[in-house]
């Protein structure tokens, strides 16, 4: 390990972040000048370019497409909108109702899509003038709905979990989904609970309970798009599918939905299709850039070094994996979750691996974690969405989260203690 | 120069809507070939893998012509005039020199690299210095499109110095 070039990396790098030169852009420069402190011009480029390409080279990443395609077709409305009347139905009569709603409609979204950007701007939009009408302040509604839809995320299927798969050389996908369910339903019940407590406070009104004939009626309507989650994670769960396929059907069983319920019509296509490209790509040079960086780290065996120097530090695993949960939430608050987990899996996970964590588990701890970072500025996908679709501002916005990001980093801890909160269903389906 | 961005942008949204289009019929076309046939097909794993390819590389072009990439714009954010304008034009030229080395002449090392050896793939046996000619292609796309995003912001800057003189006549 050379001390200029972790120098010369970190320096680069930081500086063009800062300056506001592309993440993944970045990346790519920072890696390319640490490696012309060692390799020859001409390999260097040559290496940094094959690694992007080969990065890209994998059937498995292209199930984010596929997911990110689907939910796009999910997004119109007709699916988002009968899982939100299926929600109301259950929960809207509890007091701060509409709160629990978002939160539910947010999770049962995330059970069908891969994303939190899609399920942010589905739920958010319909969600968003509801509460308004009904009292809720703006920017209270948006706060609930921000951190809810990073269950998308957690609760299965997930893009970033694919993603975490390829960084993690190769933690079953399968298993990355199941361990998913329980803390994203925990983040959902944590996120419920506060959400709730600030609603009675606010003394928001409560709505007539819903009886047992409504409730049946609204699930039917909502069935179709809940039976996507058995098509999807019952394909993937029993072995039928790989996760690309799966989320092939996914796009097909969407597509037929969104055409069925007359939200899109065929000449919408070519449109939805360029999006879901170029929302694609922007993850897929990231990987690629990641990919570059994580070898250049690799080679300078960085990860081995932050390894001997925190297992220096303390041998107590409590405390290691509160230091790299720590990290992580500073990490996630500067940096888009993908790269973050390209980047620090390679790093983070051979350490928690030596400490006895579960490769799944520990998946599960980073995108957790990263996902806080994804409700905060200045960098945070999820909040700008949910921003933009309630048409408030993040500063109105930030007073309502900072209670809720309590209960995230709440269920996160319980989420890295309790290690059977993850790995129960992975194991009960055999997929470890 | 935005005139032909223009039709750069419709040619290359087609031409990555297309991509798209043909990944999802690909892989639904795996899945019914092994369930309803039960004969699965030998060539869609490998042309998935390669759609993506294309569609990572050309589609990072097509966002970065749209600015879509994701980055921390606090700073730029803060600036008008002058610093504004130096400091998109010192972004651009980091992303114009990127796509100019590594996908340029980095990916043209590669391509001429693999057609040297004579690589073909496994399926579909085709040179797979074909499949990498996505990098210099891509690369090409984005130093157009930053030359483009520099023009953008002379027209931003030169509106600015319009704004400024007009502020300064009616003091």
């Amino acid at each position: 390990m050379e001390w200029v070039d972790i120098i010369v990396l970190g320096c680069s790098f930081t500086i063009l972040l800062a300056v506001g030169v592309p993440v993944a852009f970045s990346i790519g420069i920072s890696t390319v000048l640490t490696m012309l402190l060692s390799i020859k011009t001409g390999p260097a480029l040559t290496t940094v370019a094959q690694r992007i390409a080969t990065g890209l080279d994998s059937f498995t990443l292209l199930a984010i497409p596929f997911f990110i395609l689907a939910g796009q077709l999910m997004n119109r409305g007709g699916i988002a909108h009968r899982l939100i009347e299926f929600a109301k139905a259950l929960l809207g009569g509890l007091p701060g109702g509409l709160a629990h709603v978002n939160v539910l409609a947010a999770m049962l979204f995330a059970a069908i899509s891969g994303s939190a950007v899609a399920t942010a701007s589905a739920v958010g939009s319909i969600m968003g003038p509801r509460m308004e009408e009904e009292g809720y302040e703006r920017s209270f509604g948006a706060a609930v709905n921000i951190t809810a839809a990073t269950t998308g995320l957690i609760i299965p299927p997930s893009n970033i979990l694919i993603v975490f798969s390829l960084a993690s050389g190769g933690v079953s996908i399968t298993a990355l989904f199941l361990a998913g369910y329980l803390p994203g339903i925990l983040v959902g019940l944590s996120l419920m609970l506060v959400a709730g407590v600030l609603a009675v406070r606010k003394r928001y009104p409560v709505a007539a309970r819903t009886g047992w004939r409504e409730i049946s009626k609204r699930f039917l309507a909502a069935l179709p798009s809940l039976l996507m989650l058995v098509v999807v994670m019952g394909g993937i769960v029993s072995g039928v599918f790989t996760a690309t396929e799966a989320a092939a059907v996914a796009v097909l069983y969407a597509l037929v939905l969104a055409l069925a319920y007359r939200e899109i019509t065929p000449r919408d296509l070519p449109q939805i299709l360029l999006s879901t490209s170029a929302t694609t790509a922007i993850v897929l040079l990231l990987v690629g850039t990641s990919i570059a960086m994580s070898w250049i780290l690799a080679y300078e065996s960085i990860p081995q070094n932050v390894s001997l120097a925190l297992i220096g530090l303390t041998e107590n695993k409590i405390l290691i994996l509160l230091i790299i949960n720590l990290v992580l939430l500073t990490v996630g608050v500067f940096m888009d979750i993908t790269p973050a987990v390209l980047i620090f899996t390679p790093i983070f996970l051979p350490i928690a691996v030596q400490l006895g964590v579960d490769p799944t588990h520990f998946g599960i701890i980073m995108v957790l974690n990263l996902c806080i970072g994804l409700c905060t500025p200045p960098v945070g996908t999820v909040l700008f969405v949910g921003v933009g679709v309630a048409q408030t501002s993040i500063t109105r916005v930030m007073r309502p989260l900072l209670p809720l990001y309590v209960a995230m980093i709440v269920a996160l801890m319980i989420v890295t203690y309790f290690p059977g909160l993850s790995l129960w269903l992975p194991r009960l389906f055999g997929a470890q | 120069m935005l005139g032909t961005a223009k039709v750069v942008d419709r040619a290359l949204g087609w031409v990555l809507a297309a991509l798209m289009g043909v990944a999802v019929v690909n892989v639904l076309w795996q899945v019914f070939t092994r369930f309803v046939l039960a004969d699965p097909s030998s060539f869609t794993d490998e042309l998935a893998r390669y759609l993506l390819i294309w569609i990572g590389l050309l589609g990072a072009s097509y966002a970065a012509g749209r600015q879509m990439h994701l980055a921390i714009d606090l700073l730029p954010t803060k600036l008008t005039g002058f610093p504004r304008f130096y400091l998109g034009v010192l972004i651009e030229a980091c992303i114009f020199l990127f796509a100019l080395s590594v996908l340029v002449i980095g990916g043209i090392h590669l391509v001429v690299l693999t057609l040297m050896l004579g690589q073909t793939s496994a399926a579909l046996h085709v040179p797979l210095g074909y499949v990498y000619l996505a990098l210099p292609l891509s690369g090409l796309l984005m130093m157009f499109y930053s030359v483009g995003a520099v023009v953008t912001h002379r027209v931003a800057l030169r509106e600015w110095e319009a704004r400024i003189e007009r502020a300064g006549e009616t003091r």
